[in-house]
Parts: C-alpha cells; sequence; structure tokens
C-alpha cells in the first residue's frame, strides 16, 4: 500500500471492446500524467462504453474527481457510460463528488481590480488616517505625560530602566565601532586633498566640524532607527497580535502609558548620551588617522580643535538628539500599533517603521541645517 | 481488514526531569477512531508529538503502517509523512492566505497537478467539510472559530490521508459547534475511508463518535475500551475524571 510515483494512473483503451481500464494507482501522487495527457485520448466512439476499474490498486478523491471528468468527456460523445468492476467503496466516493458537484465546480471570483484613480484616493485616505492615527498618539502621549507628571510612579521605572539598557547600552559597541571608522575614513579623504596644498593641520578643525555637527548624530540616529524602532515594532505589533493590547485597555489602562511613554522617554534619555559617545569614537578615529598619514600628533590635534571648533559645535550636534529620539520612538511605536492581524503584516509594518524612521531623520536633519544657517551659527 | 495502523509499544519519556511516559502500549486499526484522554500533564501531547516524530522517544517502539520509524530513512520519513494529516489545536491555519489558497499549499508542493484541477479538489475538501463556497476566498482571519477549524480540517485532507490526528477539535467550540464537528469527524471517516486518533477533553464528543478511548494516567495507557466501557473502569483516576459527568 506503499504510494509510489512509479505506480502510476493509466487509461488503456479497447476500441474493440468499447471498454477503458483504469489501471495504477488512481490517487494524488500519481494522477499528473494521465491528467495531462487527458485530452488528447481517442475515447471509443460507440453507443455503449464501459469503464472497469478492475486493475485500479489505490484510488482517492483526486482519482474520482480525474474518473468524473473522463466520463464527462465520453458523455459528449455517447449515451451510455457504465462503470464496472469497481468496489463499494470506490463507488461511495464517486458519488460523494458527484453530490458534491456545485462546490467542485465553483471558481472564486477573481479579486477584484479597480482603475488607478481608485487605488489613488484610496492610498490618499490611507495615508490622511495614518496622519490622523499619528496625531492621535501624539495627543494621548501628551496628554499621559501630563497627567503622570504628578505621580512619579506612572513612570513605570522598571520598564524606562531596561528599555534604557536595551537602546542604549547594549547600542554602544557598535555605534562606537561605525563611528571609528567614519572618522578614519573622513580624516584620510580631507587628509588626500589637505596634504596637496600643505594644509594638514586642518585636518582637527575640518574633521571636528564634519563629525560633531553632521557625522555622529547621523550615523547615531542611523544605527538607533535600524536596532530601536524596528525592535519597537516588533514588540507592539506582536503584543497587539496576541491581543495583550486589548487586554491592558480592557483592565482601564493605557497602552500609550505603559508601553510607548517608557520607550520615549528612555530614547530621550539616551539618545544625546549615544551622540556623544560617537562624538569621542569619531574623533578618536580621525586623530589616530591624523597622526599616521599626515603627522599631526595627538596633542597638536586635541588642542586644535579645543581652539577652532569647540563645544559650541559639539552642542550644536547634541541639540538634534531630542527631535530625532521623538521621531524613532514616535515611528517605531505608531507603527507597531498599526499591525494587522495576520503574520505578514509584522513583517511589513517593521519594514516601514525603519524606511520612515530614516526618511524623517534625514528630513528633519535637513531642517537643523536651514535654521542653523538662519541663526547664523 | 483489522490491520493495525499505529502500534506503539514499551515507550517511556524522560521529560524535564521526570518520567512523562513509563510504559505505554497502544495500536491503532484501520478504519477507527480512537481517542486519547488523560489529565492534564499526563503525556497525551507528548505522545502524539512522539507519533508525529516530532520528538524522539527515550525508549520503546513505535510502527506506522508496519514500518518502525526510528529506522527510516529521510525519504521514507517524508513519504509517510504524506499519508497523515493533523489538526492542531489553534488551527495553525497561514494567516496570509486565503482558505482555498491554505488548502492547495501542500498539493502545491507535492504534485504537479495544474491549478484548476487542484482548485477543484480543493473545493471538494471545503465542501466536505461543510463550509459554503464564499468561504474560499476569505483570510483565516474573517472566519469564526469553527468555521477555523474545518478550514484547517479541509487543508489536513488535501492530500487524502489514511491516517488524521486531531487535538483537541472541539475545544473552544459552543456545544452546537462541537457536536456539528463530531458529526463531520464520524462523516469523514466513513467517506474517505480515514482512521482517526484523536486527543480530546470533551466527553461528549467522546461518547459520540469514538470507537475506542484510551486513557493515559502514571505514564502507563491505563485502560483502553469503548467509552461506555471505560466509564464503568474503576481505577481511582478513570472514576474521578468521569465523576462530574452525568447523562
Amino acid at each position: 500500500m506503499i504510494r509510489m510515483h512509479q505506480n502510476e494512473a493509466t487509461l488503456i483503451i479497447d476500441h474493440e471492446k468499447s471498454l477503458c481500464l483504469c489501471k495504477g494507482a488512481w490517487s494524488i501522487l500519481s494522477i499528473n500524467n494521465l491528467l495531462n495527457a487527458i485530452d488528447n485520448i481517442a475515447f471509443p466512439s460507440s453507443q455503449s462504453v464501459k469503464i472497469s476499474g478492475e486493475e485500479i490498486t489505490e484510488f482517492d478523491s483526486a482519482g474520482a474527481l480525474a474518473l468524473i471528468q473522463c466520463q464527462q468527456k465520453l458523455r459528449k460523445e455517447t449515451s451510455n457510460v457504465e462503470l464496472i468492476h469497481f468496489n463499494q467503496k470506490q463507488l461511495a466516493l464517486i458519488n460523494l463528488l458527484e453530490k458534491n458537484h456545485q462546490s467542485i465546480d465553483y471558481t472564486p471570483p477573481p479579486p477584484i481590480k479597480h482603475d488607478p484613480l481608485y487605488e489613488l484616493g484610496k492610498e490618499a485616505v490611507f495615508k490622511l488616517t495614518q496622519i490622523d492615527g499619528l496625531v492621535i498618539l501624539i495627543g494621548s502621549l501628551t496628554d499621559r505625560m501630563f497627567a503622570a507628571a504628578g505621580n512619579w510612579k506612572r513612570f513605570q521605572f522598571p520598564s524606562l530602566v531596561s528599555n534604557i539598557y536595551t537602546t542604549g547600552l547594549q547600542a554602544l559597541p557598535i555605534i562606537a565601532l561605525l563611528s571609528f571608522l567614519i572618522g578614519v575614513v573622513l580624516a584620510y579623504q580631507m587628509g588626500l586633498q589637505l596634504e596637496t596644498y600643505g594644509a594638514n593641520s586642518f585636518i582637527a578643525y575640518l574633521s571636528g566640524l564634519a563629525c560633531f555637527r553632521e557625522f555622529a548624530p547621523l550615523i547615531t540616529a542611523i544605527i538607533v532607527a535600524g536596532r530601536t524602532s524596528s525592535s519597537y515594532t516588533a514588540h507592539i505589533g506582536t503584543m497587539k497580535l496576541n491581543e495583550e493590547i486589548d487586554a491592558i485597555e480592557t483592565m482601564g489602562l493605557s497602552p500609550v502609558e505603559l508601553l510607548v511613554l517608557p520607550k520615549l522617554l528612555a530614547l530621550l534619555v539616551v539618545f544625546p548620551l549615544l551622540i556623544f559617545w560617537s562624538d569621542v569614537f569619531s574623533i578618536f578615529g580621525a586623530m589616530l588617522l591624523s597622526k599616521i598619514e599626515l603627522g599631526v600628533g595627538y596633542i597638536e590635534f586635541m588642542t586644535s580643535i579645543n581652539d577652532t571648533v569647540g563645544a559650541k559645535q559639539m552642542l550644536l550636534g547634541l541639540y538634534k538628539a531630542p527631535v530625532f529620539a521623538i521621531l524613532i520612538a514616535l515611528v517605531g511605536c505608531f507603527q507597531g500599533f498599526n499591525v494587522e492581524a495576520n503574520a505578514s503584516s509584522i513583517g511589513r509594518q517593521t519594514t516601514k517603521s525603519v524606511v520612515q524612521a530614516l526618511f524623517l531623520i534625514i528630513i528633519a536633519d535637513a531642517a537643523y541645517s536651514i535654521i542653523y544657517s538662519w541663526l547664523r551659527l | 481488514m483489522d490491520e493495525n495502523i499505529i502500534e506503539v509499544t514499551g515507550l517511556k519519556n524522560y521529560l524535564g526531569g521526570q518520567w512523562v511516559h513509563k510504559d505505554i502500549n497502544l495500536t491503532v486499526k484501520r478504519g477507527e477512531i480512537l481517542a486519547i484522554i488523560g489529565g492534564s500533564g499526563s503525556g497525551k501531547t507528548t505522545l502524539l508529538r512522539c507519533i508525529l516524530m516530532l520528538l524522539k522517544p527515550t525508549a520503546g517502539t513505535i510502527r506506522l503502517f508496519n514500518k518502525e520509524i526510528s529506522h527510516l530513512s529521510e525519504q521514507s520519513i517524508q513519504a509517510l509523512r504524506r499519508r497523515w494529516g493533523m489538526l492542531f489545536q489553534h488551527s495553525a491555519l497561514f494567516s496570509s492566505m486565503t482558505v482555498l489558497e491554505n488548502i492547495m499549499f501542500p498539493m502545491q508542493e507535492f504534485t504537479l497537478l495544474n491549478k484548476k484541477f487542484m482548485q477543484e479538489l480543493a473545493m471538494l475538501k471545503l465542501s466536505l467539510t461543510g463550509l459554503p463556497n464564499q468561504a474560499a476566498n476569505k483570510y483565516p482571519a474573517e472566519l469564526s472559530g469553527g468555521m477555523q477549524r474545518r478550514a484547517a480540517t479541509a487543508r489536513a485532507i488535501a492530500m487524502d490521508p489514511e491516517l488524521l490526528f486531531l487535538d483537541e477539535p472541539t475545544t473552544g467550540l459552543d456545544p452546537i459547534g462541537a457536536r456539528q464537528f463530531d458529526e463531520l469527524v464520524v462523516f469523514l471517516r466513513d467517506a474517505l475511508h480515514l482512521t482517526i486518533v484523536m486527543i480530546s477533553h470533551d466527553v461528549e464528543s467522546l461518547r459520540q463518535c469514538t470507537d475506542r478511548v484510551a486513557f493515559i494516567g502514571e505514564g502507563k495507557v491505563l485502560c483502553i475500551a469503548p467509552f461506555e466501557e471505560l466509564r464503568k473502569n474503576s481505577h481511582p483516576l478513570i472514576a474521578d475524571y468521569f465523576s462530574n459527568y452525568e447523562e
């Protein structure tokens, strides 16, 4: 009774006796060749044809369906089709299929296709409701923040600390490594140009300015967006799938207060520290390369940074931290709440949250540049 | 046909620092509906997982379709897996596919049949499980619990298995839905000549649709008998299990 592919289902036509002999295993795994050939079979063309099941070794519902299709083909030409040598079980199965023919013939309607204009409108409405949702989230977040302000217990201290640990502490090695590499690359590229003009000592000013103002905040934001906003989305999304969000709400608690607030506060606390950490390592990388490639000594480099760049430029970079932190936390949590009841939705929303967070960070960074230039900083 | 489809002999399982099974002996005959019952933590699901080859037993032999499963090649294991269907407790339908796609999924993976034939076959399975035609295009999340259970059953019988495992098929269904599901189980057994092994806590469904019931307790099969006979068994665990049940 092992199902073997070798034991293919076949149909042997005996034109003289007007007989179709079914042979082999008429089962789902071995019926394919017969089905492909079914249109080319020359069925006997006499008045009454017999189909014999004498040599069938296996017969399941796929086989029965194939047999019924053979019968239908025969009926087009001949008036009388008879099944012989089928046992009780096989006949019962054929009967069962005939009884259910309405369902078998039912073709589910193809998915409705809308014209581009409809799709455009739908997308626009969808985007508007998304903005609406975001505004509501921001609103309830501020509301919760003020409500919680009178009672420090409501700031979810343990949750805050664990969020600081995962978003801050665990990100330190990767931020250090990447910032160091960026510092090295930056100093190398600028060093090549400066060397041709003999302006080696300017390396400290240039790389300091670039790292403090742009690179350190941006690199940090990119890493945090990749690590943290995706993890926020997956966390809240999974909770939503498990109906944990609904559970929190039915207890009369606020998911925004319990989940979003600690995440946002943790990121707000951690982000400037991470940018500073990135400052340190990118400058370290630039300093190392300046010594090796351009022969600018460590002390010379550091004094030059202190004199020409100064703490002011570093602060200009650090001012970006709160905006980046809010953007990343909001987008991550918001996309998490948007997860729907299926598994692929989590993946989709996580992708969205990272892409949108990066997009918004770049926009915000551009806005900062414009504002700084207005203020002549 | 009094052929044994499953033969478990001397099965022992040591899990999480304790003996879940001490000596399980169980046979399932072709064409019967056998239920496995027992208190919670008695190892019903573990036994099922052993039979489904999801868990390697500590000791003992399991023979499926007269083949000892511990000595099979990967290829024969795959062939064996195609001969059974499993209905999981929480349906385990793929949430990103429609019901029809769910049923067609195993066919697409194992056969080269053309799409129309597969669709017709899938629609047949759908209607055998008592779902309306319109359910074909719906996503699992749009169906009620009972309908999800039916759709999952349709997927389990997609490849015309000889053996069907049901893990608590009526748990979480309302009494009417549960009785209808019992009828479905018996109907499928008769229509498709299935052998069915189920884990159940639903006493009414044990009474209605099983041929034999195996009671697991103390790491052994304490009694295996038709329901009415089992109910009269005087073993304290069994008596306790049925103590709240009155006709």
